[in-house]
Protein backbone atom coordinates (compact mmCIF):
# COMPACT_ATOMS: atom_id res chain seq x y z
CA UNK A 1 0.00 0.00 0.00
CA UNK A 2 1.43 3.50 -0.80
CA UNK A 3 2.44 5.55 2.31
CA UNK A 4 4.88 7.76 0.60
CA UNK A 5 3.70 11.32 1.17
CA UNK A 6 3.64 12.13 -2.65
CA UNK A 7 0.30 9.73 -3.27
CA UNK A 8 -1.48 12.95 -2.81
CA UNK A 9 -1.56 15.51 -4.92
CA UNK A 10 -0.89 19.17 -3.46
CA UNK A 11 -4.05 20.94 -2.58
CA UNK A 12 -2.90 24.31 -3.07
CA UNK A 13 0.13 25.13 -4.95
CA UNK A 14 1.29 28.34 -3.24
CA UNK A 15 1.05 26.52 0.54
CA UNK A 16 4.11 24.57 0.69
CA UNK A 17 5.17 25.00 4.23
CA UNK A 18 2.39 23.64 6.68
CA UNK A 19 1.66 27.23 7.97
CA UNK A 20 1.41 29.12 5.39
CA UNK A 21 -1.71 31.22 6.17
CA UNK A 22 -4.40 32.98 4.58
CA UNK A 23 -7.58 35.21 5.47
CA UNK A 24 -9.90 32.10 5.33
CA UNK A 25 -7.11 30.38 8.02
CA UNK A 26 -4.54 27.74 6.93
CA UNK A 27 -3.52 26.84 3.38
CA UNK A 28 -2.20 23.19 4.29
CA UNK A 29 -1.09 20.28 1.48
CA UNK A 30 -2.57 17.00 2.94
CA UNK A 31 0.73 15.35 1.96
CA UNK A 32 3.08 16.95 4.52
CA UNK A 33 1.50 15.09 7.11
CA UNK A 34 2.69 11.46 7.72
CA UNK A 35 -1.38 11.06 8.47
CA UNK A 36 -4.68 12.07 10.34
CA UNK A 37 -3.10 12.26 13.80
CA UNK A 38 0.19 14.58 12.00
CA UNK A 39 -2.94 16.79 10.78
CA UNK A 40 -4.57 16.48 14.02
CA UNK A 41 -1.75 17.40 16.13
CA UNK A 42 -0.84 20.51 13.94
CA UNK A 43 -4.23 21.99 14.02
CA UNK A 44 -4.08 21.60 17.92
CA UNK A 45 -0.49 22.87 18.03
CA UNK A 46 -1.81 26.26 15.58
CA UNK A 47 -4.79 27.30 17.65
CA UNK A 48 -2.50 27.11 20.95
CA UNK A 49 -5.11 24.21 22.41
CA UNK A 50 -4.44 22.17 25.60
CA UNK A 51 -4.20 18.42 24.43
CA UNK A 52 -6.12 17.34 27.65
CA UNK A 53 -9.22 19.94 26.37
CA UNK A 54 -9.96 20.04 23.02
CA UNK A 55 -13.13 21.56 21.96
CA UNK A 56 -13.42 18.91 19.47
CA UNK A 57 -16.33 20.88 17.43
CA UNK A 58 -13.95 23.15 16.62
CA UNK A 59 -11.28 21.09 15.65
CA UNK A 60 -13.85 19.08 13.54
CA UNK A 61 -14.37 22.08 11.80
CA UNK A 62 -10.95 22.54 10.53
CA UNK A 63 -10.29 18.98 10.12
CA UNK A 64 -12.83 18.61 7.47
CA UNK A 65 -11.78 21.45 5.88
CA UNK A 66 -8.54 20.40 5.47
CA UNK A 67 -10.15 16.66 3.84
CA UNK A 68 -12.69 19.32 1.60
CA UNK A 69 -9.44 21.02 -0.16
CA UNK A 70 -8.71 17.91 -1.97
CA UNK A 71 -9.34 17.48 -5.42
CA UNK A 72 -8.38 13.55 -6.31
CA UNK A 73 -8.87 10.80 -3.98
CA UNK A 74 -6.71 8.31 -3.10
CA UNK A 75 -8.72 5.88 -1.31
CA UNK A 76 -5.57 4.41 1.11
CA UNK A 77 -4.56 7.47 2.49
CA UNK A 78 -8.37 9.04 2.94
CA UNK A 79 -9.62 6.09 4.72
CA UNK A 80 -7.58 6.98 7.47
CA UNK A 81 -8.23 10.54 7.50
CA UNK A 82 -11.60 9.69 7.19
CA UNK A 83 -11.75 7.24 9.89
CA UNK A 84 -10.47 9.91 12.34
CA UNK A 85 -13.37 12.87 11.37
CA UNK A 86 -15.73 9.94 11.86
CA UNK A 87 -13.98 9.37 15.19
CA UNK A 88 -14.31 12.99 16.11
CA UNK A 89 -17.76 13.63 15.72
CA UNK A 90 -18.87 10.39 17.20
CA UNK A 91 -16.75 11.90 20.18
CA UNK A 92 -18.74 15.10 19.78
CA UNK A 93 -21.75 13.68 19.68
CA UNK A 94 -21.17 11.47 22.53
CA UNK A 95 -20.72 14.70 24.69
CA UNK A 96 -23.90 15.68 22.76
CA UNK A 97 -25.81 13.24 24.67
CA UNK A 98 -27.62 14.31 27.77
CA UNK A 99 -26.83 12.19 30.83
CA UNK A 100 -28.23 11.33 34.10
CA UNK A 101 -25.01 11.36 36.15
CA UNK A 102 -22.25 13.30 35.25
CA UNK A 103 -19.16 11.58 33.72
CA UNK A 104 -17.10 10.64 36.16
CA UNK A 105 -13.18 11.93 36.15
CA UNK A 106 -11.12 10.08 33.81
CA UNK A 107 -14.76 9.22 31.39
CA UNK A 108 -14.52 11.86 28.93
CA UNK A 109 -15.20 10.89 25.66
CA UNK A 110 -12.65 12.41 24.13
CA UNK A 111 -9.72 10.12 25.94
CA UNK A 112 -9.48 8.02 23.26
CA UNK A 113 -8.57 10.39 21.03
CA UNK A 114 -6.49 12.69 23.58
CA UNK A 115 -4.74 9.10 24.70
CA UNK A 116 -3.79 8.54 21.00
CA UNK A 117 -2.23 12.16 20.52
CA UNK A 118 -0.54 12.01 23.24
CA UNK A 119 1.10 8.77 22.38
CA UNK A 120 1.54 9.92 18.44
CA UNK A 121 3.35 13.53 19.91
CA UNK A 122 5.87 11.59 22.02
CA UNK A 123 7.07 8.98 19.25
CA UNK A 124 6.90 12.28 16.74
CA UNK A 125 8.98 14.10 19.42
CA UNK A 126 11.21 10.80 19.58
CA UNK A 127 11.49 10.90 15.94
CA UNK A 128 13.47 14.32 16.08
CA UNK A 129 15.85 12.69 18.61
CA UNK A 130 16.81 9.68 16.98
CA UNK A 131 17.08 11.47 13.39
CA UNK A 132 19.84 13.86 15.33
CA UNK A 133 21.50 10.10 15.75
CA UNK A 134 20.92 9.22 12.78
CA UNK A 135 21.97 12.04 10.62
CA UNK A 136 25.65 11.63 13.49
CA UNK A 137 26.05 7.55 12.72
CA UNK A 138 25.26 8.22 8.78
CA UNK A 139 28.43 9.92 8.67
CA UNK A 140 30.55 7.05 10.05
CA UNK A 141 30.95 4.03 7.83
CA UNK A 142 31.47 1.16 9.49
CA UNK A 143 32.55 -2.11 7.88
CA UNK A 144 29.16 -4.40 8.72
CA UNK A 145 27.65 -1.52 7.00
CA UNK A 146 29.86 -0.77 3.67
CA UNK A 147 27.97 -2.64 1.04
CA UNK A 148 30.23 -5.14 -1.15
CA UNK A 149 31.77 -3.16 -4.22
CA UNK A 150 30.54 -5.71 -6.73
CA UNK A 151 26.77 -5.57 -5.64
CA UNK A 152 24.64 -9.03 -5.33
CA UNK A 153 26.66 -11.57 -3.77
CA UNK A 154 25.23 -14.07 -1.46
CA UNK A 155 27.11 -16.50 -2.90
CA UNK A 156 30.87 -16.60 -3.21
CA UNK A 157 31.52 -16.13 -6.68
CA UNK A 158 34.72 -17.14 -8.32
CA UNK A 159 36.45 -15.03 -10.98
CA UNK A 160 37.22 -17.44 -13.79
CA UNK A 161 40.09 -17.76 -15.49
CA UNK A 162 39.96 -17.33 -19.36
CA UNK A 163 40.61 -20.98 -19.56
CA UNK A 164 37.41 -21.87 -17.99
CA UNK A 165 35.79 -19.42 -19.97
CA UNK A 166 37.16 -20.94 -23.06
CA UNK A 167 36.14 -23.97 -21.70
CA UNK A 168 32.72 -23.39 -21.57
CA UNK A 169 32.68 -21.76 -24.99
CA UNK A 170 33.99 -24.87 -26.87
CA UNK A 171 31.18 -27.29 -25.16
CA UNK A 172 28.42 -25.08 -26.00
CA UNK A 173 30.21 -25.08 -29.61
CA UNK A 174 29.99 -28.84 -29.45
CA UNK A 175 26.20 -28.70 -28.17
CA UNK A 176 25.88 -26.54 -31.22
CA UNK A 177 27.39 -28.17 -33.84
CA UNK A 178 25.95 -31.48 -32.72
CA UNK A 179 22.38 -29.63 -33.49
CA UNK A 180 23.12 -27.23 -36.37
CA UNK A 181 23.99 -29.67 -39.71
CA UNK A 182 22.91 -26.98 -41.99
CA UNK A 183 25.49 -24.23 -43.41
CA UNK A 184 24.17 -20.44 -42.64
CA UNK A 185 26.20 -18.08 -44.21
CA UNK A 186 27.28 -15.59 -41.59
CA UNK A 187 27.14 -11.33 -41.67
CA UNK A 188 29.96 -9.56 -41.90
CA UNK A 189 30.66 -9.03 -38.53
CA UNK A 190 34.29 -7.02 -37.30
CA UNK A 191 35.90 -7.32 -34.11
CA UNK A 192 35.62 -3.29 -33.74
CA UNK A 193 31.47 -3.77 -34.31
CA UNK A 194 31.05 -6.54 -31.97
CA UNK A 195 33.23 -4.87 -28.84
CA UNK A 196 31.34 -1.78 -29.45
CA UNK A 197 27.83 -3.53 -29.34
CA UNK A 198 29.24 -5.52 -26.46
CA UNK A 199 30.48 -3.10 -24.21
CA UNK A 200 26.94 -1.09 -24.67
CA UNK A 201 25.07 -4.03 -23.98
CA UNK A 202 27.38 -4.35 -20.84
CA UNK A 203 26.60 -0.78 -19.71
CA UNK A 204 22.85 -1.22 -20.92
CA UNK A 205 22.34 -3.86 -18.44
CA UNK A 206 24.89 -3.89 -16.44
CA UNK A 207 25.45 -8.11 -16.70
CA UNK A 208 24.97 -10.52 -19.04
CA UNK A 209 24.82 -14.29 -19.15
CA UNK A 210 27.71 -15.93 -20.66
CA UNK A 211 25.29 -19.14 -22.64
CA UNK A 212 22.88 -16.76 -23.14
CA UNK A 213 24.43 -14.29 -24.96
CA UNK A 214 26.01 -16.89 -26.72
CA UNK A 215 22.99 -18.76 -27.59
CA UNK A 216 21.02 -15.75 -28.88
CA UNK A 217 23.73 -15.18 -31.65
CA UNK A 218 22.74 -16.80 -35.50
CA UNK A 219 25.74 -18.07 -36.76
CA UNK A 220 29.19 -19.40 -35.33
CA UNK A 221 31.58 -17.01 -37.03
CA UNK A 222 29.25 -14.18 -35.01
CA UNK A 223 29.59 -16.17 -31.61
CA UNK A 224 33.33 -17.01 -32.23
CA UNK A 225 33.75 -13.14 -32.69
CA UNK A 226 31.69 -12.44 -29.44
CA UNK A 227 34.07 -14.86 -27.44
CA UNK A 228 36.67 -12.83 -28.77
CA UNK A 229 35.87 -9.54 -27.63
CA UNK A 230 34.98 -11.00 -23.90
CA UNK A 231 38.12 -12.31 -23.78
CA UNK A 232 39.41 -9.21 -24.35
CA UNK A 233 37.38 -7.33 -22.18
CA UNK A 234 38.31 -9.56 -19.28
CA UNK A 235 42.09 -10.21 -20.16
CA UNK A 236 42.21 -6.15 -20.19
CA UNK A 237 40.50 -6.19 -16.82
CA UNK A 238 37.66 -4.04 -18.60
CA UNK A 239 35.24 -6.67 -17.42
CA UNK A 240 34.69 -9.53 -15.16
CA UNK A 241 34.03 -13.07 -15.30
CA UNK A 242 32.18 -14.66 -12.56
CA UNK A 243 30.80 -18.29 -11.88
CA UNK A 244 28.55 -18.14 -8.29
CA UNK A 245 29.23 -21.80 -8.05
CA UNK A 246 30.66 -24.34 -10.19
CA UNK A 247 28.18 -25.58 -13.07
CA UNK A 248 26.26 -22.26 -12.47
CA UNK A 249 25.60 -19.87 -15.25
CA UNK A 250 28.46 -17.31 -15.49
CA UNK A 251 27.89 -14.12 -15.51
CA UNK A 252 29.75 -11.38 -17.42
CA UNK A 253 29.65 -7.41 -16.04
CA UNK A 254 32.17 -4.05 -16.39
CA UNK A 255 34.84 -3.63 -14.57
CA UNK A 256 32.82 -0.67 -12.26
CA UNK A 257 36.00 1.37 -12.78
CA UNK A 258 35.97 0.97 -16.27
CA UNK A 259 32.44 1.76 -16.87
CA UNK A 260 33.41 5.26 -17.22
CA UNK A 261 36.62 4.98 -19.46
CA UNK A 262 34.60 2.21 -21.35
CA UNK A 263 31.49 4.62 -22.30
CA UNK A 264 34.37 6.76 -24.28
CA UNK A 265 35.74 4.14 -26.20
CA UNK B 1 54.68 -8.87 26.20
CA UNK B 2 52.42 -7.73 23.67
CA UNK B 3 50.87 -4.45 24.37
CA UNK B 4 47.40 -5.09 25.10
CA UNK B 5 46.52 -1.84 23.65
CA UNK B 6 47.43 -2.32 20.18
CA UNK B 7 46.32 -6.12 20.67
CA UNK B 8 42.85 -4.96 21.11
CA UNK B 9 42.92 -2.84 18.30
CA UNK B 10 43.08 -5.61 16.22
CA UNK B 11 40.88 -7.26 17.85
CA UNK B 12 38.02 -4.54 16.83
CA UNK B 13 39.50 -4.02 13.56
CA UNK B 14 39.20 -7.60 12.07
CA UNK B 15 35.65 -8.10 13.71
CA UNK B 16 32.36 -6.54 11.31
CA UNK B 17 30.53 -6.37 14.73
CA UNK B 18 30.67 -4.55 17.77
CA UNK B 19 33.27 -6.77 19.80
CA UNK B 20 32.20 -7.10 23.14
CA UNK B 21 34.02 -6.42 26.77
CA UNK B 22 32.69 -10.29 27.49
CA UNK B 23 34.23 -11.18 23.93
CA UNK B 24 37.45 -9.62 24.66
CA UNK B 25 37.74 -11.03 28.02
CA UNK B 26 36.77 -14.88 26.39
CA UNK B 27 40.34 -13.88 23.52
CA UNK B 28 42.37 -12.33 26.40
CA UNK B 29 42.17 -15.35 28.93
CA UNK B 30 43.66 -14.47 31.92
CA UNK B 31 44.24 -10.35 31.89
CA UNK B 32 42.03 -8.60 33.92
CA UNK B 33 38.95 -7.20 33.05
CA UNK B 34 40.01 -3.58 34.30
CA UNK B 35 43.58 -3.39 32.31
CA UNK B 36 41.24 -4.20 28.72
CA UNK B 37 39.18 -1.27 30.14
CA UNK B 38 41.73 0.87 30.10
CA UNK B 39 43.43 -0.60 26.73
CA UNK B 40 40.19 -0.12 25.18
CA UNK B 41 39.47 3.71 26.47
CA UNK B 42 43.32 4.97 25.25
CA UNK B 43 42.51 3.27 22.28
CA UNK B 44 39.40 5.24 21.85
CA UNK B 45 41.38 8.26 23.02
CA UNK B 46 44.26 7.37 20.53
CA UNK B 47 41.79 7.21 17.45
CA UNK B 48 39.67 9.55 18.53
CA UNK B 49 42.46 12.21 18.14
CA UNK B 50 43.02 14.55 14.95
CA UNK B 51 45.52 12.25 13.10
CA UNK B 52 43.54 9.60 12.04
CA UNK B 53 40.80 9.16 9.75
CA UNK B 54 39.16 5.87 11.50
CA UNK B 55 38.46 5.84 15.33
CA UNK B 56 36.99 3.47 17.47
CA UNK B 57 33.65 4.19 18.54
CA UNK B 58 31.83 2.30 21.60
CA UNK B 59 28.28 1.25 19.75
CA UNK B 60 26.13 -2.02 19.81
CA UNK B 61 26.91 -2.59 23.48
CA UNK B 62 30.68 -3.03 21.73
CA UNK B 63 33.59 -1.23 20.12
CA UNK B 64 34.14 -1.01 16.26
CA UNK B 65 36.12 0.90 13.76
CA UNK B 66 34.27 3.35 12.00
CA UNK B 67 35.52 5.99 9.45
CA UNK B 68 35.41 9.66 11.04
CA UNK B 69 32.33 11.83 9.64
CA UNK B 70 34.47 14.16 7.76
CA UNK B 71 35.44 11.75 5.19
CA UNK B 72 31.52 10.69 4.52
CA UNK B 73 31.40 12.63 0.64
CA UNK B 74 34.84 11.17 -0.27
CA UNK B 75 34.09 7.57 1.26
CA UNK B 76 30.67 7.33 -0.44
CA UNK B 77 32.16 8.19 -3.75
CA UNK B 78 34.75 5.16 -3.36
CA UNK B 79 31.87 3.17 -2.40
CA UNK B 80 29.86 4.99 -5.61
CA UNK B 81 27.15 5.97 -3.05
CA UNK B 82 25.83 8.64 -4.20
CA UNK B 83 23.26 10.20 -1.79
CA UNK B 84 22.65 9.49 2.42
CA UNK B 85 20.00 7.17 2.31
CA UNK B 86 18.60 8.54 5.78
CA UNK B 87 15.15 6.60 6.51
CA UNK B 88 11.78 8.82 5.44
CA UNK B 89 10.04 10.24 7.72
CA UNK B 90 7.19 7.43 7.53
CA UNK B 91 10.07 4.73 8.11
CA UNK B 92 12.03 6.74 10.95
CA UNK B 93 7.94 7.34 12.81
CA UNK B 94 7.19 3.41 11.94
CA UNK B 95 10.52 2.50 13.29
CA UNK B 96 10.32 4.97 16.70
CA UNK B 97 7.14 3.29 17.33
CA UNK B 98 8.59 -0.07 17.13
CA UNK B 99 11.23 0.82 19.30
CA UNK B 100 9.09 1.94 22.03
CA UNK B 101 6.33 -0.26 21.96
CA UNK B 102 8.34 -3.56 21.58
CA UNK B 103 7.57 -6.30 20.96
CA UNK B 104 4.63 -5.48 18.63
CA UNK B 105 1.95 -6.05 15.89
CA UNK B 106 1.80 -4.58 12.50
CA UNK B 107 -1.66 -3.40 13.42
CA UNK B 108 -1.13 -2.07 16.75
CA UNK B 109 1.96 0.20 15.17
CA UNK B 110 -0.38 1.13 12.38
CA UNK B 111 -2.92 2.02 15.43
CA UNK B 112 -0.13 4.28 17.08
CA UNK B 113 0.82 6.52 13.76
CA UNK B 114 -2.27 6.18 12.44
CA UNK B 115 -1.63 4.80 9.06
CA UNK B 116 -1.10 1.99 7.63
CA UNK B 117 2.45 0.72 8.35
CA UNK B 118 2.69 -2.63 6.15
CA UNK B 119 4.84 -0.84 3.40
CA UNK B 120 7.20 0.79 6.31
CA UNK B 121 7.63 -2.98 8.25
CA UNK B 122 8.63 -4.22 5.06
CA UNK B 123 10.89 -1.60 4.05
CA UNK B 124 12.31 -1.87 7.77
CA UNK B 125 12.53 -5.76 7.56
CA UNK B 126 14.75 -5.12 4.52
CA UNK B 127 16.91 -2.99 5.77
CA UNK B 128 16.99 -5.43 8.97
CA UNK B 129 16.71 -2.73 11.50
CA UNK B 130 13.28 -4.85 12.95
CA UNK B 131 13.20 -8.50 12.97
CA UNK B 132 10.32 -11.01 13.23
CA UNK B 133 10.05 -12.29 16.62
CA UNK B 134 7.07 -14.58 16.54
CA UNK B 135 3.38 -14.78 16.44
CA UNK B 136 1.36 -12.80 19.10
CA UNK B 137 -1.49 -15.80 20.33
CA UNK B 138 -4.43 -12.77 19.58
CA UNK B 139 -7.05 -13.30 16.79
CA UNK B 140 -5.18 -13.82 13.59
CA UNK B 141 -1.76 -14.78 14.89
CA UNK B 142 0.02 -11.64 13.72
CA UNK B 143 3.62 -11.70 13.81
CA UNK B 144 5.11 -10.06 16.45
CA UNK B 145 8.18 -6.90 15.51
CA UNK B 146 11.10 -6.13 17.54
CA UNK B 147 14.06 -3.76 16.91
CA UNK B 148 17.51 -5.95 15.87
CA UNK B 149 21.09 -5.41 16.65
CA UNK B 150 21.60 -3.55 13.37
CA UNK B 151 19.26 -0.94 14.80
CA UNK B 152 21.56 -0.03 17.88
CA UNK B 153 24.17 0.23 15.40
CA UNK B 154 22.38 2.09 12.86
CA UNK B 155 21.60 5.01 16.00
CA UNK B 156 24.63 4.51 17.30
CA UNK B 157 23.80 2.98 20.40
CA UNK B 158 24.76 0.66 22.69
CA UNK B 159 21.46 -0.76 24.16
CA UNK B 160 17.46 -0.30 24.43
CA UNK B 161 17.85 1.85 27.16
CA UNK B 162 19.57 4.32 25.60
CA UNK B 163 16.62 5.54 23.53
CA UNK B 164 15.88 8.84 24.40
CA UNK B 165 14.09 8.89 27.56
CA UNK B 166 10.63 10.61 28.68
CA UNK B 167 12.71 13.49 29.89
CA UNK B 168 14.51 14.16 26.98
CA UNK B 169 10.94 13.67 24.72
CA UNK B 170 8.99 15.80 27.47
CA UNK B 171 12.31 18.45 26.64
CA UNK B 172 11.22 18.33 23.15
CA UNK B 173 7.63 18.83 23.10
CA UNK B 174 7.95 21.93 25.65
CA UNK B 175 10.89 23.25 23.43
CA UNK B 176 8.12 22.80 20.24
CA UNK B 177 5.54 24.18 22.45
CA UNK B 178 7.41 27.64 23.06
CA UNK B 179 8.20 28.00 20.04
CA UNK B 180 4.67 27.64 18.57
CA UNK B 181 3.67 30.18 21.03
Amino acid sequence: MPENAAAIPPVEETALPPSAETPDGYQVRLDVFEGPLDLLLFLIRKKKIDIHDIPIAAITRDYLGYLERKTEINLDREAEFLFIAALLIYIKSQMLLPRETDLAEGEDPRRVLVDRLVEYERIKAACSLLREREDVQILQWKRDFIPPLHGESELEPVELSLFDLAESFFLLMKRRAAENTRTIRGRDVSVEVKMKELVGLLQERHMIDFLEYFEAHASLEEALIAFFCILELVKSRVAVAVQDELFRTIRVWLRKDARRTAAHD
Amino acid sequence: MTDLKTLVEALIFVSQEPVTMERLQAVLEGVPAADIQSAVDGLVADTGAAGRGIHVIRVGGGWLFATKPDHDREVRKLLQIERKNRLSSAGLETLAAIAYRQPVTQSEVSAIRGVDSTGALKTLLEKKLIKIVGRKKAPGNPLVYRTSDEFLLYLGLNSLDELPSEEEIAKILEEEKAVDA
